[in-house]
């Protein structure tokens, strides 16, 4: 055959075998900037195991972060290792590996089954193991029946769960997640959180991203923050949310009498503060999120109040961020 | 029901994943409207050159008498031709061979016209003689020795061929005078306009034409559209060298081009064998021709598809760096009618893909340059036109199409080596284009 040119083992993807000790993701002070802005910067970061929450605003670095894990971006310094081998220069580890492209756009002329069952033979599946491969991956996202339909008659949710479905062929060990909840009605959101939570218990290593928390925050704990390229946080989301629970929160209520309910709930001690902010809605001023969210409902419940919602306006990525920056992030 | 797992030998290894991708694009390509408008006008440009061939074998060329012996100069009734043959004199309506006893009975005009047609033998090769004289006017018995002989080579009413081994070409006929004088200029021009059109539209049309803008407009986009349209990334993700999705995308677009090529050759091919001038029924002999067409197209687009690609693949608009090679190959096409033996052309696709199909005509038709040369002759002096040109119809055409093979080697020969060299460049390009395609980042 042709010489090599600059990849190392490729074209030998059969032959290659994971080295086991190494974690799944293994990422050492990685850098990648366009002359000079930097789209991260000094990653480091290993993960095996379990769903993970890559969390960030739009130009975290995110989909940088995804792009060099799939070997289309070379990373401008550092070093990244998918089951101890790099990506760039061999694309051998994708046999372990299944990815969710952020991109909306697919091969509309193609039907779901016949989409992922050609892909699937890109993992070196003969047709046959390809076919009822695709089976099985459509039947796990839950569009079996509508499988010989065209991809360009389905909705955007449908869209989702046949690229994660492209994404699981082979039963891969890693399977990246970029923003695979972006426009999905409520419906599909939760199929899609379904299948990736059930992916971590069956013990996969999962990465999503996402800049919306409480998507997150129905999938896992275990989440990394991005932010201007950097590693902001990285651990349990609920460790990092009971510190943030004694910084000062607002937490709105949407409810038929308001001042009534006013008058119940100051008694809590770690109330400081109320407002009206129109006829029907309450906001309360809190430095600790945890004790007003434990006696809420027994109040509202003894007390008979009418209350059609409760929201915490500040209980989002943002918040975290600033927070974590100390307000620089704002 | 399950089979039994058949051996995975090396082609059902490569049908998993060089086989998804090729297929993959071919399955693309047909849902694209974009394909069948380009595969369309490239049939209707081809055909239209296919109805002026046809239309042109249907024509009846004038024939022309042009020793002017089928005129009557005498007004006795008697053609010039048949008076010389009988020795009465074509110029005293009194002598003519109504006079002998038994009297003779005048000839039709038309007989005397296309009578001393090419009596040549087209195997000949280095230095010989052709022609005889059907009417017998050379022979005439009052004609002097050196009248009869005025080409001096001690043989009366004949033509003297020499093959010029330098030049690779024959000279100009040396003639004694009223040998093989009046052609059947239709018989010429036909064979001749025929073997022009295979060559015309072999060259141009096929090895030109649809080997370049096939690609042009089917192989830039193969790696390009993929990445502007972001649906690469399903490929990327995926355990397969970039390398061989390259190559994989080549393949498919072969699988659509080259079907499309035999089946245009197959069909302009039978057109041509059922409507071109011959004994038969069927010009069984061209097919070698065809063959020699759809394979040196194959080989083109071959390689322009990998280079195209490549190119689409460096840069966005690459339709555009691909447009000054068409144009440099349009340039090398054009020079090879000229120059075979240019050096320049081998720095060129269509120069060694043409010299596939100026082999070819050099087996199917021995001695083209013999045949090319009595044409151009036309018959001698006797019938030059105004300007002094004594050509046949047809004969600057094949002229201008037909060219030696410029190696210098035999046909067979320049056809393995220029198939060679094709293949050749089709891997280097494929190296280079996924070298490219390796080396871009992708978002």
């Amino acid at each position: 055959m042709m010489p090599d040119l600059q990849q190392v083992g490729e074209g030998e993807t059969q032959q290659w075998a994971p080295n086991i000790t190494a974690p799944v993701v293994l990422l050492e002070n990685v850098s990648k900037s366009y002359g000079k802005i930097h789209a991260l910067s000094e990653i480091t970061l290993a993960l095996s195991g379990g769903v993970t929450g890559i969390l960030g605003s739009n130009g975290a670095g995110k989909s940088t972060l995804f792009n060099l894990l799939m070997g289309k971006l070379k990373p401008s310094s550092g070093s990244i290792k998918l089951f101890g081998t790099d990506p760039w220069k061999n694309p051998a580890p994708y046999a372990r590996v299944g990815f969710v492209p952020e991109h909306e756009k697919m091969h509309d002329w193609m039907t779901a089954h016949g989409f992922v069952s050609l892909f699937a033979r890109l993992n070196g599946l003969t047709r046959e193991e390809a076919k009822s491969e695709a089976d099985r991956v459509l039947n796990f996202v839950g569009l079996s029946d509508v499988a010989h339909k065209q991809l360009g008659r389905y909705s955007k949710g449908m869209r989702q769960r046949v690229k994660i479905a492209h994404a699981l062929v082979n039963d891969p060990e890693l399977i990246v997640l970029d923003e695979p909840l972006q426009g999905c009605d409520p419906l599909a959101r939760t199929t899609i959180m379904n299948v990736i939570r059930e992916l971590g218990k069956m013990g996969r290593t999962v990465l999503v991203s996402s800049h919306i928390l409480h998507e997150i925050e129905r999938i896992t704990e275990q989440i990394v923050i991005l932010h201007n390229g950097r590693l902001l946080a990285l651990g349990n989301l609920h460790s990092i949310r009971e510190k943030m629970d004694n910084i000062p929160h607002t937490i709105s209520i949407g409810c038929e009498n308001p001042k009534e309910l006013a008058k119940d709930i100051i008694n809590n001690d770690a109330v400081y503060g109320i407002s009206f902010p129109s006829g029907d809605r309450l906001q309360i001023q809190t430095h600790n999120l945890n004790a007003v969210h434990r006696e809420l409902p027994a109040l509202i419940v003894a007390n008979g109040h009418k209350v059609s919602s409760i929201d915490n306006p500040d209980d989002d990525l943002e918040s975290i961020l600033n927070y974590l920056t100390g307000g620089l992030a704002r | 029901m399950m089979s039994p797992p058949k051996k995975d030998n090396v082609f059902r290894a490569l049908d998993r994943k060089l086989g998804a991708v090729a297929e993959f694009t071919m399955r693309q390509y047909r849902t694209k409207l974009s394909t069948w408008v380009i595969l369309g006008v490239g049939f209707i440009a081809i055909f239209i050159v296919v109805l002026f061939y046809v239309d042109s074998m249907q024509q009846e060329i004038e024939a022309i008498d042009n020793d002017g012996d089928s005129a009557d100069w005498d007004g006795d009734g008697y053609p010039t031709g048949q008076e010389r043959i009988y020795g009465t004199d074509p110029n005293n309506p009194d002598s003519h061979p109504g006079t002998f006893t038994p009297p003779i009975a005048p000839d039709a005009p038309e007989k005397w016209i296309n009578e001393d047609d090419f009596d040549w033998d087209l195997s000949a090769r280095g230095d010989t003689t052709a022609g005889y004289d059907d009417d017998g006017d050379c022979r005439l018995a009052d004609s002097t020795q050196s009248q009869k002989d005025n080409n001096r080579n001690n043989v009366e009413c004949d033509i003297v061929l020499d093959y010029n081994e330098m030049r690779g070409e024959w000279s100009e006929p040396n003639s004694d005078k009223l040998v093989d004088e009046d052609p059947d200029e239709e018989k010429y021009a036909k064979e001749a306009i025929h073997r022009a059109f295979l060559l015309a539209i072999g060259k141009m049309g096929f090895v030109f034409l649809l080997g370049i803008f096939l690609p042009l407009f089917l192989a830039t986009g193969l790696i390009r559209e993929e990445m502007d349209n972001s649906t690469i990334h399903f490929m990327l993700a995926k355990p397969i060298a970039r390398r061989d999705i390259f190559l994989g995308r080549i393949v498919g677009y072969l699988g659509i081009v080259w079907p499309y090529i035999i089946g245009m050759g197959t069909i302009v091919g039978i057109i041509s064998g059922f409507a071109g001038p011959g004994d038969g029924f069927f010009r069984f002999a061209d097919l070698g021709m065809w063959m020699a067409i759809i394979f040196a197209t194959m080989l083109a687009t071959l390689v322009y598809g990998m280079l195209f690609c490549a190119l689409g693949t460096l840069w966005k608009r690459g339709i555009i760096l691909a447009l000054p090679f068409a144009a440099w190959e349009l340039g090398m096409a054009i020079l090879s009618f000229g120059a075979p033996s240019a050096s320049i052309l081998r720095f060129s696709v269509i120069g060694w893909s043409l010299n596939i199909i100026d082999a070819a005509s050099l087996v199917v038709w021995p001695n083209m340059g013999l045949f090319i040369s009595m044409g151009m002759w036309g018959g001698g002096a006797y019938n030059s036109d105004f300007w002094g040109g004594t050509q046949l119809e047809g004969a600057a055409a094949l002229n201008a199409f037909a060219s030696d093979t410029g190696l210098g080697i035999s046909p067979i020969a320049t056809i393995v080596v220029s198939t060679l060299v094709l293949l050749f460049q089709a891997a280097v390009l494929w190296l280079v284009g996924s070298a490219i395609f390796k080396g871009k980042e992708i978002e």
